[in-house]
Protein backbone atom coordinates (compact mmCIF):
# COMPACT_ATOMS: atom_id res chain seq x y z
CA UNK A 1 0.00 0.00 0.00
CA UNK A 2 1.62 3.46 -1.20
CA UNK A 3 0.39 6.06 1.81
CA UNK A 4 2.13 8.53 -0.22
CA UNK A 5 -0.33 7.93 -3.30
CA UNK A 6 -3.07 7.45 -1.68
CA UNK A 7 -2.53 11.26 0.04
CA UNK A 8 -1.66 12.50 -3.24
CA UNK A 9 -4.74 11.76 -5.04
CA UNK A 10 -6.72 12.74 -1.67
CA UNK A 11 -5.02 15.71 -1.82
CA UNK A 12 -5.22 16.15 -5.69
CA UNK A 13 -9.18 15.83 -5.76
CA UNK A 14 -9.61 18.62 -2.60
CA UNK A 15 -7.59 20.83 -4.48
CA UNK A 16 -9.81 19.57 -7.87
CA UNK A 17 -12.83 20.45 -5.79
CA UNK A 18 -11.78 23.70 -4.35
CA UNK A 19 -11.31 24.99 -7.38
CA UNK A 20 -14.79 24.61 -8.82
CA UNK A 21 -16.97 23.39 -5.81
CA UNK A 22 -20.13 24.06 -7.65
CA UNK A 23 -20.44 20.64 -8.92
CA UNK A 24 -21.38 19.32 -5.71
CA UNK A 25 -24.80 21.17 -6.30
CA UNK A 26 -25.76 18.56 -9.46
CA UNK A 27 -25.28 15.27 -7.22
CA UNK A 28 -27.60 17.36 -4.37
CA UNK A 29 -30.27 17.90 -6.78
CA UNK A 30 -31.87 14.49 -7.94
CA UNK A 31 -31.86 12.93 -4.22
CA UNK A 32 -33.47 16.13 -2.73
CA UNK A 33 -36.21 15.99 -5.03
CA UNK A 34 -36.80 12.38 -4.29
CA UNK A 35 -36.91 12.85 -0.67
CA UNK A 36 -38.97 15.60 -1.05
CA UNK A 37 -41.21 13.74 -3.79
CA UNK A 38 -41.60 11.20 -0.70
CA UNK A 39 -42.56 13.67 1.60
CA UNK A 40 -45.28 15.06 -0.13
CA UNK A 41 -46.73 11.75 -1.56
CA UNK A 42 -47.26 11.03 2.24
CA UNK A 43 -48.54 13.85 2.98
CA UNK A 44 -51.40 14.10 0.74
CA UNK A 45 -51.17 17.96 0.53
CA UNK A 46 -50.93 18.37 4.02
CA UNK A 47 -48.33 18.65 6.42
CA UNK A 48 -47.03 15.76 8.59
CA UNK A 49 -44.06 15.39 11.29
CA UNK A 50 -42.86 12.35 12.19
CA UNK A 51 -40.82 9.31 11.05
CA UNK A 52 -42.18 9.33 7.43
CA UNK A 53 -40.56 12.79 7.26
CA UNK A 54 -37.38 11.40 8.73
CA UNK A 55 -37.10 8.48 6.90
CA UNK A 56 -37.59 9.97 3.30
CA UNK A 57 -34.87 13.12 4.58
CA UNK A 58 -32.54 9.68 5.78
CA UNK A 59 -33.29 8.32 3.00
CA UNK A 60 -32.65 11.68 0.66
CA UNK A 61 -28.98 11.65 2.44
CA UNK A 62 -28.13 8.43 1.38
CA UNK A 63 -29.04 8.35 -1.76
CA UNK A 64 -27.36 12.44 -1.88
CA UNK A 65 -24.06 10.91 -0.57
CA UNK A 66 -24.65 7.64 -3.78
CA UNK A 67 -24.96 10.19 -6.56
CA UNK A 68 -22.14 12.04 -4.99
CA UNK A 69 -20.06 8.47 -4.82
CA UNK A 70 -21.14 8.02 -8.30
CA UNK A 71 -20.59 11.26 -9.85
CA UNK A 72 -16.77 10.91 -8.33
CA UNK A 73 -16.18 7.22 -9.92
CA UNK A 74 -17.50 8.47 -13.26
CA UNK A 75 -15.35 11.26 -13.26
CA UNK A 76 -12.44 10.09 -11.82
CA UNK A 77 -10.56 8.69 -14.88
CA UNK A 78 -12.93 10.59 -17.90
CA UNK A 79 -11.54 13.73 -16.09
CA UNK A 80 -7.91 12.41 -16.45
CA UNK A 81 -8.57 11.46 -19.99
CA UNK A 82 -9.83 14.76 -20.45
CA UNK A 83 -7.35 17.29 -19.25
CA UNK A 84 -4.43 14.44 -20.99
CA UNK A 85 -3.39 13.08 -17.23
CA UNK A 86 -4.47 9.38 -17.79
CA UNK A 87 -1.23 8.55 -19.88
CA UNK A 88 1.37 9.96 -17.40
CA UNK A 89 0.05 8.19 -14.40
CA UNK A 90 -0.29 5.13 -16.16
CA UNK A 91 3.62 5.61 -16.80
CA UNK A 92 4.16 6.44 -13.47
CA UNK A 93 5.06 3.82 -10.86
CA UNK A 94 2.35 4.21 -8.59
CA UNK A 95 -0.69 1.74 -9.27
CA UNK A 96 -3.72 3.67 -9.93
CA UNK A 97 -5.95 1.87 -7.84
CA UNK A 98 -3.87 3.82 -4.39
CA UNK A 99 -4.53 6.97 -6.33
CA UNK A 100 -8.10 6.11 -6.96
CA UNK A 101 -8.50 5.01 -3.35
CA UNK A 102 -7.01 8.45 -2.10
CA UNK A 103 -9.99 9.89 -4.80
CA UNK A 104 -12.79 7.77 -2.99
CA UNK A 105 -11.56 8.69 0.52
CA UNK A 106 -12.21 13.04 -0.57
CA UNK A 107 -15.86 11.40 -2.45
CA UNK A 108 -16.24 9.85 1.10
CA UNK A 109 -15.30 13.15 2.44
CA UNK A 110 -17.96 15.45 0.50
CA UNK A 111 -20.80 12.55 0.51
CA UNK A 112 -21.23 12.93 4.04
CA UNK A 113 -21.50 16.71 3.31
CA UNK A 114 -23.94 16.16 0.50
CA UNK A 115 -25.65 14.21 3.26
CA UNK A 116 -25.57 17.08 5.63
CA UNK A 117 -26.73 19.63 3.05
CA UNK A 118 -29.56 17.59 2.33
CA UNK A 119 -31.09 17.19 5.79
CA UNK A 120 -30.28 21.17 6.41
CA UNK A 121 -32.43 22.32 3.23
CA UNK A 122 -34.84 20.01 4.47
CA UNK A 123 -35.34 21.57 8.08
CA UNK A 124 -34.80 24.76 6.38
CA UNK A 125 -37.29 24.71 3.88
CA UNK A 126 -40.25 21.87 5.28
CA UNK A 127 -38.97 22.12 9.04
CA UNK A 128 -38.01 18.57 8.53
CA UNK A 129 -37.20 18.32 12.49
CA UNK A 130 -34.25 15.65 12.29
CA UNK A 131 -34.06 14.68 15.66
CA UNK A 132 -32.34 11.15 15.85
CA UNK A 133 -32.40 8.81 18.74
CA UNK A 134 -28.97 8.59 19.04
CA UNK A 135 -26.90 11.26 17.54
CA UNK A 136 -22.99 9.85 17.73
CA UNK A 137 -24.32 6.30 16.69
CA UNK A 138 -25.95 8.36 14.17
CA UNK A 139 -22.80 10.06 12.92
CA UNK A 140 -20.88 7.03 13.30
CA UNK A 141 -23.47 4.70 11.01
CA UNK A 142 -23.71 7.60 8.15
CA UNK A 143 -19.74 7.94 7.89
CA UNK A 144 -19.81 4.00 7.29
CA UNK A 145 -22.50 3.77 4.89
CA UNK A 146 -20.20 6.89 3.52
CA UNK A 147 -17.10 4.06 2.91
CA UNK A 148 -19.58 1.19 1.82
CA UNK A 149 -20.86 3.39 -1.01
CA UNK A 150 -17.60 4.67 -1.83
CA UNK A 151 -16.10 1.00 -1.92
CA UNK A 152 -19.03 0.10 -4.51
CA UNK A 153 -17.87 3.96 -6.28
CA UNK A 154 -14.15 2.08 -6.28
CA UNK A 155 -15.31 -0.86 -7.65
CA UNK A 156 -17.03 0.98 -10.43
CA UNK A 157 -14.27 3.25 -10.89
CA UNK A 158 -11.59 0.86 -11.87
CA UNK A 159 -13.94 -0.37 -14.60
CA UNK A 160 -14.75 3.04 -16.10
CA UNK A 161 -11.07 3.12 -16.90
CA UNK A 162 -11.88 0.70 -19.93
CA UNK A 163 -13.93 2.91 -21.48
CA UNK A 164 -14.72 6.63 -22.11
CA UNK A 165 -18.30 6.63 -21.54
CA UNK A 166 -17.97 6.43 -18.65
CA UNK A 167 -20.81 9.54 -17.58
CA UNK A 168 -23.39 7.69 -19.96
CA UNK A 169 -22.70 4.30 -17.81
CA UNK A 170 -23.10 5.77 -14.30
CA UNK A 171 -26.44 7.14 -15.31
CA UNK A 172 -27.52 3.91 -15.23
CA UNK A 173 -26.41 2.77 -11.90
CA UNK A 174 -28.21 5.60 -10.38
CA UNK A 175 -31.28 4.26 -9.65
CA UNK A 176 -31.17 0.31 -9.18
CA UNK A 177 -28.78 1.29 -5.53
CA UNK A 178 -31.50 3.97 -5.11
CA UNK A 179 -34.26 0.63 -5.32
CA UNK A 180 -32.02 -1.76 -3.64
CA UNK A 181 -30.41 0.01 -1.00
CA UNK A 182 -33.32 0.79 1.21
CA UNK A 183 -32.82 3.81 1.27
CA UNK A 184 -36.60 5.03 1.06
CA UNK A 185 -38.33 1.93 0.38
CA UNK A 186 -37.77 -0.74 2.85
CA UNK A 187 -36.25 -4.09 0.64
CA UNK A 188 -39.06 -6.12 1.64
CA UNK A 189 -41.32 -4.13 -0.21
CA UNK A 190 -38.67 -6.00 -3.45
CA UNK A 191 -39.49 -8.71 -5.13
CA UNK A 192 -37.92 -12.04 -3.64
CA UNK A 193 -35.55 -12.32 -6.29
CA UNK A 194 -33.85 -9.13 -6.05
CA UNK A 195 -33.71 -9.59 -2.28
CA UNK A 196 -30.36 -11.08 -2.11
CA UNK A 197 -28.41 -8.90 -4.69
CA UNK A 198 -29.80 -6.10 -2.46
CA UNK A 199 -27.88 -8.08 0.72
CA UNK A 200 -25.26 -8.38 -0.96
CA UNK A 201 -24.25 -4.74 -1.24
CA UNK A 202 -22.86 -3.06 1.25
CA UNK A 203 -24.64 0.21 1.33
CA UNK A 204 -27.94 -1.82 2.38
CA UNK A 205 -26.15 -3.22 5.43
CA UNK A 206 -24.95 1.05 6.07
CA UNK A 207 -28.76 1.75 5.23
CA UNK A 208 -30.63 0.07 7.84
CA UNK A 209 -27.70 0.83 10.43
CA UNK A 210 -28.54 4.43 9.94
CA UNK A 211 -32.31 3.54 10.66
CA UNK A 212 -31.70 1.86 13.72
CA UNK A 213 -29.63 4.75 15.40
CA UNK A 214 -32.31 7.29 13.69
CA UNK A 215 -35.56 5.51 14.03
CA UNK A 216 -37.12 4.65 17.38
CA UNK A 217 -38.33 1.48 18.00
CA UNK A 218 -36.96 0.57 14.39
CA UNK A 219 -37.17 -3.02 13.79
CA UNK A 220 -34.69 -4.11 11.54
CA UNK A 221 -34.41 -5.10 8.15
CA UNK A 222 -35.43 -8.02 7.63
CA UNK A 223 -35.30 -8.84 11.53
CA UNK A 224 -31.12 -7.90 11.92
CA UNK A 225 -29.53 -6.80 14.54
CA UNK A 226 -27.62 -3.93 14.81
CA UNK A 227 -24.30 -5.68 14.98
CA UNK A 228 -24.74 -8.05 11.88
CA UNK A 229 -25.74 -4.30 10.03
CA UNK A 230 -22.14 -2.95 11.17
CA UNK A 231 -20.38 -6.85 10.74
CA UNK A 232 -22.08 -7.16 7.34
CA UNK A 233 -21.22 -3.59 6.13
CA UNK A 234 -17.78 -3.27 7.09
CA UNK A 235 -17.37 -7.28 5.70
CA UNK A 236 -18.91 -6.39 1.92
CA UNK A 237 -17.04 -3.54 1.80
CA UNK A 238 -13.76 -4.90 2.22
CA UNK A 239 -14.84 -7.80 -0.53
CA UNK A 240 -15.56 -4.75 -2.93
CA UNK A 241 -12.71 -2.78 -2.00
CA UNK A 242 -10.20 -6.05 -2.36
CA UNK A 243 -12.43 -6.59 -5.49
CA UNK A 244 -11.55 -3.64 -7.06
CA UNK A 245 -7.85 -4.11 -6.03
CA UNK A 246 -7.62 -6.96 -8.46
CA UNK A 247 -9.78 -6.14 -10.74
CA UNK A 248 -7.63 -2.75 -11.63
CA UNK A 249 -4.40 -5.03 -11.25
CA UNK A 250 -6.21 -6.71 -14.60
CA UNK A 251 -7.39 -3.67 -16.13
CA UNK A 252 -4.12 -1.87 -15.49
CA UNK A 253 -1.99 -4.50 -17.17
CA UNK A 254 -4.53 -5.01 -20.00
CA UNK A 255 -3.84 -1.09 -21.06
CA UNK A 256 -0.64 -1.32 -20.62
CA UNK A 257 -0.02 -4.27 -22.38
CA UNK A 258 -2.31 -3.29 -25.44
CA UNK A 259 -1.33 0.41 -25.35
CA UNK A 260 -4.61 1.66 -25.46
CA UNK A 261 -4.77 4.30 -22.95
CA UNK A 262 -6.99 6.58 -24.48
CA UNK A 263 -8.28 4.74 -27.03
CA UNK A 264 -10.72 2.24 -26.87
CA UNK B 1 -33.73 30.27 -45.53
CA UNK B 2 -32.20 27.73 -47.53
CA UNK B 3 -28.98 28.83 -45.51
CA UNK B 4 -30.59 28.43 -42.56
CA UNK B 5 -31.80 24.83 -42.88
CA UNK B 6 -28.10 24.42 -44.08
CA UNK B 7 -26.70 25.79 -40.81
CA UNK B 8 -29.36 23.45 -38.98
CA UNK B 9 -29.07 20.70 -40.79
CA UNK B 10 -25.23 20.74 -41.23
CA UNK B 11 -25.28 21.20 -36.87
CA UNK B 12 -27.81 18.38 -36.48
CA UNK B 13 -25.95 15.79 -38.52
CA UNK B 14 -22.56 16.51 -36.90
CA UNK B 15 -24.19 16.45 -33.73
CA UNK B 16 -25.74 13.03 -34.16
CA UNK B 17 -22.10 11.77 -35.93
CA UNK B 18 -20.50 12.95 -32.45
CA UNK B 19 -22.75 11.34 -29.91
CA UNK B 20 -22.58 8.07 -31.88
CA UNK B 21 -18.91 7.97 -31.88
CA UNK B 22 -18.35 8.43 -28.61
CA UNK B 23 -21.13 6.29 -27.55
CA UNK B 24 -22.60 3.25 -29.98
CA UNK B 25 -26.59 3.62 -30.57
CA UNK B 26 -27.19 0.21 -29.14
CA UNK B 27 -25.18 1.05 -26.20
CA UNK B 28 -27.18 5.03 -26.08
CA UNK B 29 -30.60 2.76 -26.34
CA UNK B 30 -29.54 0.25 -23.33
CA UNK B 31 -28.55 3.13 -21.26
CA UNK B 32 -32.49 4.29 -21.87
CA UNK B 33 -33.60 1.22 -21.43
CA UNK B 34 -32.11 0.44 -18.27
CA UNK B 35 -32.55 3.94 -16.81
CA UNK B 36 -36.46 4.31 -17.28
CA UNK B 37 -36.93 0.66 -15.91
CA UNK B 38 -35.27 1.54 -13.09
CA UNK B 39 -36.78 5.17 -12.50
CA UNK B 40 -40.01 3.98 -13.43
CA UNK B 41 -39.58 0.85 -10.97
CA UNK B 42 -38.47 3.24 -7.78
CA UNK B 43 -41.68 5.40 -7.98
CA UNK B 44 -43.32 2.35 -8.73
CA UNK B 45 -42.61 1.29 -5.54
CA UNK B 46 -42.55 4.20 -3.84
CA UNK B 47 -46.70 4.77 -4.98
CA UNK B 48 -46.79 1.15 -2.96
CA UNK B 49 -44.90 2.05 -0.07
CA UNK B 50 -46.64 5.12 1.07
CA UNK B 51 -50.48 4.26 -0.08
CA UNK B 52 -51.96 7.35 -0.41
CA UNK B 53 -55.14 6.44 -1.45
CA UNK B 54 -55.24 9.63 -4.11
CA UNK B 55 -52.04 7.90 -6.16
CA UNK B 56 -52.23 4.75 -7.69
CA UNK B 57 -48.83 3.47 -8.52
CA UNK B 58 -50.37 3.85 -12.30
CA UNK B 59 -51.01 7.47 -11.78
CA UNK B 60 -47.45 7.10 -10.88
CA UNK B 61 -46.22 4.81 -14.28
CA UNK B 62 -48.49 7.27 -16.06
CA UNK B 63 -46.36 10.38 -15.05
CA UNK B 64 -43.42 9.29 -14.96
CA UNK B 65 -43.46 8.15 -19.08
CA UNK B 66 -43.63 11.69 -19.22
CA UNK B 67 -41.34 12.68 -17.46
CA UNK B 68 -38.98 10.23 -18.73
CA UNK B 69 -38.72 13.00 -21.97
CA UNK B 70 -38.17 16.11 -19.38
CA UNK B 71 -34.90 13.61 -18.49
CA UNK B 72 -33.98 12.99 -22.01
CA UNK B 73 -35.14 15.84 -24.49
CA UNK B 74 -34.75 18.95 -21.77
CA UNK B 75 -32.20 17.68 -20.07
CA UNK B 76 -29.72 17.28 -22.62
CA UNK B 77 -31.38 20.25 -24.57
CA UNK B 78 -30.82 22.40 -21.73
CA UNK B 79 -27.26 20.57 -21.54
CA UNK B 80 -25.96 21.81 -25.23
CA UNK B 81 -24.02 24.70 -24.28
CA UNK B 82 -21.91 23.28 -21.53
CA UNK B 83 -21.26 20.45 -23.52
CA UNK B 84 -19.92 22.39 -26.03
CA UNK B 85 -17.81 25.03 -23.31
CA UNK B 86 -16.71 21.54 -21.75
CA UNK B 87 -15.00 19.98 -25.04
CA UNK B 88 -13.92 23.51 -25.78
CA UNK B 89 -15.55 24.12 -29.20
CA UNK B 90 -18.16 26.41 -28.23
CA UNK B 91 -15.38 29.29 -29.33
CA UNK B 92 -15.22 27.92 -32.76
CA UNK B 93 -18.84 28.36 -33.15
CA UNK B 94 -18.85 31.72 -31.67
CA UNK B 95 -16.52 32.63 -34.23
CA UNK B 96 -18.23 31.29 -37.30
CA UNK B 97 -21.00 33.48 -38.90
CA UNK B 98 -23.81 31.43 -38.31
CA UNK B 99 -26.15 32.25 -36.08
CA UNK B 100 -25.82 30.66 -32.62
CA UNK B 101 -29.66 29.80 -31.83
CA UNK B 102 -29.76 28.04 -35.86
CA UNK B 103 -26.68 26.06 -34.53
CA UNK B 104 -28.07 25.13 -31.51
CA UNK B 105 -31.27 24.57 -32.62
CA UNK B 106 -29.69 21.77 -34.97
CA UNK B 107 -28.05 20.15 -32.53
CA UNK B 108 -31.39 20.08 -29.88
CA UNK B 109 -33.23 18.12 -32.79
CA UNK B 110 -30.64 14.96 -31.27
CA UNK B 111 -32.22 15.81 -28.03
CA UNK B 112 -35.60 15.72 -29.67
CA UNK B 113 -34.98 12.61 -30.84
CA UNK B 114 -34.06 10.78 -27.56
CA UNK B 115 -36.70 11.88 -26.26
CA UNK B 116 -39.00 10.04 -28.81
CA UNK B 117 -37.27 7.04 -28.30
CA UNK B 118 -37.25 7.64 -24.40
CA UNK B 119 -41.08 7.55 -24.07
CA UNK B 120 -41.67 4.95 -26.60
CA UNK B 121 -39.34 2.29 -24.16
CA UNK B 122 -41.30 4.07 -21.24
CA UNK B 123 -45.14 3.74 -22.65
CA UNK B 124 -43.65 0.26 -23.66
CA UNK B 125 -42.80 -0.55 -19.94
CA UNK B 126 -45.86 0.86 -18.75
CA UNK B 127 -47.71 -1.15 -20.94
CA UNK B 128 -46.03 -4.31 -20.49
CA UNK B 129 -44.21 -4.76 -17.09
CA UNK B 130 -46.52 -2.07 -14.89
CA UNK B 131 -49.75 -3.14 -16.12
CA UNK B 132 -50.96 0.02 -16.69
CA UNK B 133 -53.86 -0.42 -18.77
CA UNK B 134 -54.53 1.30 -21.94
CA UNK B 135 -57.22 -0.74 -23.42
CA UNK B 136 -59.63 2.54 -23.83
CA UNK B 137 -56.87 4.89 -24.61
CA UNK B 138 -56.54 7.59 -26.77
CA UNK B 139 -53.09 6.11 -28.69
CA UNK B 140 -53.42 8.57 -31.43
CA UNK B 141 -53.52 11.41 -28.55
CA UNK B 142 -50.91 10.34 -26.51
CA UNK B 143 -48.94 10.45 -30.07
CA UNK B 144 -49.55 13.62 -30.71
CA UNK B 145 -48.87 14.58 -27.28
CA UNK B 146 -45.33 12.54 -27.25
CA UNK B 147 -44.07 14.94 -30.11
CA UNK B 148 -45.86 18.17 -28.81
CA UNK B 149 -43.82 17.41 -25.31
CA UNK B 150 -40.54 16.87 -26.91
CA UNK B 151 -40.55 19.59 -29.21
CA UNK B 152 -41.52 22.09 -26.25
CA UNK B 153 -39.26 20.80 -23.75
CA UNK B 154 -36.45 21.44 -26.12
CA UNK B 155 -37.71 24.75 -26.58
CA UNK B 156 -37.74 25.14 -22.60
CA UNK B 157 -34.05 23.69 -22.76
CA UNK B 158 -32.61 25.78 -25.58
CA UNK B 159 -33.83 29.08 -23.28
CA UNK B 160 -32.47 27.36 -20.27
CA UNK B 161 -29.40 26.50 -22.03
CA UNK B 162 -28.69 29.82 -23.64
CA UNK B 163 -28.34 31.26 -20.13
CA UNK B 164 -25.70 28.32 -19.45
CA UNK B 165 -23.52 29.99 -22.20
CA UNK B 166 -22.84 32.79 -20.02
CA UNK B 167 -21.98 29.97 -17.03
CA UNK B 168 -19.23 28.27 -16.58
CA UNK B 169 -21.16 24.97 -16.96
CA UNK B 170 -24.66 24.57 -17.40
CA UNK B 171 -24.48 20.94 -15.36
CA UNK B 172 -26.42 22.73 -12.77
CA UNK B 173 -28.98 24.14 -14.83
CA UNK B 174 -29.68 20.80 -16.58
CA UNK B 175 -29.85 19.05 -13.84
CA UNK B 176 -32.14 21.32 -12.22
CA UNK B 177 -34.85 21.28 -15.08
CA UNK B 178 -33.95 17.98 -16.02
CA UNK B 179 -35.66 16.52 -12.64
CA UNK B 180 -37.70 19.27 -11.19
CA UNK B 181 -40.38 17.92 -12.73
CA UNK B 182 -40.75 15.04 -10.64
CA UNK B 183 -41.53 17.39 -7.70
CA UNK B 184 -43.46 20.40 -9.00
CA UNK B 185 -45.58 19.09 -12.30
CA UNK B 186 -47.60 16.59 -10.88
CA UNK B 187 -45.48 13.60 -12.25
CA UNK B 188 -45.77 11.62 -8.70
CA UNK B 189 -48.63 13.45 -7.48
CA UNK B 190 -51.17 15.96 -7.88
CA UNK B 191 -49.82 19.57 -8.18
CA UNK B 192 -52.45 20.79 -5.62
CA UNK B 193 -50.45 19.03 -2.71
CA UNK B 194 -47.60 21.70 -3.65
CA UNK B 195 -47.78 24.56 -1.66
CA UNK B 196 -49.19 28.10 -3.29
CA UNK B 197 -45.65 29.64 -4.73
CA UNK B 198 -44.35 26.05 -5.87
CA UNK B 199 -47.60 25.45 -8.16
CA UNK B 200 -46.58 29.23 -9.70
CA UNK B 201 -43.51 27.46 -11.41
CA UNK B 202 -45.71 24.54 -11.77
CA UNK B 203 -47.98 26.64 -14.78
CA UNK B 204 -44.55 28.06 -15.99
CA UNK B 205 -43.92 24.33 -17.03
CA UNK B 206 -44.65 22.24 -20.35
CA UNK B 207 -44.43 19.26 -18.42
CA UNK B 208 -47.36 20.05 -16.29
CA UNK B 209 -49.67 20.21 -19.18
CA UNK B 210 -48.27 17.62 -21.09
CA UNK B 211 -48.83 15.25 -18.12
CA UNK B 212 -51.93 16.11 -17.73
CA UNK B 213 -52.97 15.57 -20.92
CA UNK B 214 -51.41 12.34 -20.86
CA UNK B 215 -53.41 11.67 -17.90
CA UNK B 216 -56.80 12.25 -19.51
CA UNK B 217 -55.39 10.49 -23.46
CA UNK B 218 -54.62 7.06 -21.40
CA UNK B 219 -58.46 7.53 -19.99
CA UNK B 220 -59.38 7.48 -23.03
CA UNK B 221 -60.87 11.24 -23.56
CA UNK B 222 -60.88 12.49 -26.94
CA UNK B 223 -58.45 14.74 -28.21
CA UNK B 224 -60.81 18.19 -28.17
CA UNK B 225 -61.55 17.00 -24.13
CA UNK B 226 -57.49 18.11 -23.24
CA UNK B 227 -57.02 20.52 -26.25
CA UNK B 228 -56.65 23.54 -23.22
CA UNK B 229 -53.86 21.57 -22.00
CA UNK B 230 -51.59 21.31 -25.12
CA UNK B 231 -52.41 24.58 -26.56
CA UNK B 232 -50.81 25.90 -23.18
CA UNK B 233 -47.87 23.42 -23.70
CA UNK B 234 -47.47 24.49 -27.09
CA UNK B 235 -47.78 28.36 -26.48
CA UNK B 236 -45.15 27.97 -23.60
CA UNK B 237 -42.87 25.66 -25.92
CA UNK B 238 -42.79 28.66 -28.13
CA UNK B 239 -42.36 31.46 -26.33
CA UNK B 240 -39.77 29.75 -24.47
CA UNK B 241 -38.06 29.21 -27.85
CA UNK B 242 -38.34 32.91 -28.83
CA UNK B 243 -36.72 33.70 -25.19
CA UNK B 244 -33.87 31.48 -26.70
CA UNK B 245 -33.68 33.41 -29.84
CA UNK B 246 -33.11 36.29 -28.13
CA UNK B 247 -30.59 35.03 -25.33
CA UNK B 248 -28.69 33.35 -27.76
CA UNK B 249 -28.82 36.46 -29.61
CA UNK B 250 -27.57 38.65 -26.61
CA UNK B 251 -24.76 36.51 -25.71
CA UNK B 252 -23.66 36.35 -29.22
CA UNK B 253 -23.66 40.22 -29.06
CA UNK B 254 -21.33 40.43 -25.68
CA UNK B 255 -19.02 38.03 -27.12
CA UNK B 256 -18.20 39.70 -30.43
CA UNK B 257 -17.74 43.12 -29.16
CA UNK B 258 -15.71 42.70 -26.00
CA UNK B 259 -13.72 39.27 -28.43
CA UNK B 260 -14.21 37.68 -25.07
CA UNK B 261 -15.99 34.55 -26.88
CA UNK B 262 -17.27 32.19 -24.40
CA UNK B 263 -15.16 33.80 -21.33
CA UNK B 264 -17.55 36.00 -19.97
Amino acid sequence: MSARAVSAGFKQQAVQFFADPQWIIPSLISPFLLSMVMIFLSSGGTSIEGPVVLQAVLGGGVLGMWANSLFSSSTSVSFDRINGTFEPMLGSGTRIIYVLIGRSLWSTLIGLLNAFIVFAIAEVMFGAGLNVQNPLLFFLALLMAMLSLSSVGLLISTLFVLTRKGGTISSVLEYPIYVMSGALVPISMLPAWMQPASLALAPTWGVDAIKYSALEGYGGMLGMSLITDVLMCVALSIVFIFSAYVVMLYVERKVLIDGTATRY
Amino acid sequence: MTGTLRIIATSAKSDFISKFTIVHPATRMLVIMCTNLFSMYFFFLLASYVGNPDVSPEYVIIGNVVQSVSTSTLYSATNISGTEKHTGTLEPILSSPSRLFFIFFGKSLFSISTGFVSVSVSLFYAAFLFGVDFSSANIGAIALICVLTCLSLAGMGLAIGSIGIYLRTSAILANLFGYIGLLICGVNFPVSYLPGWLQTFSYGMPLTYAVEATRSAVGGSALTMMAEPLLVMTLLGAIYLTAAWFIFGFFEKISRNRGSLDSF
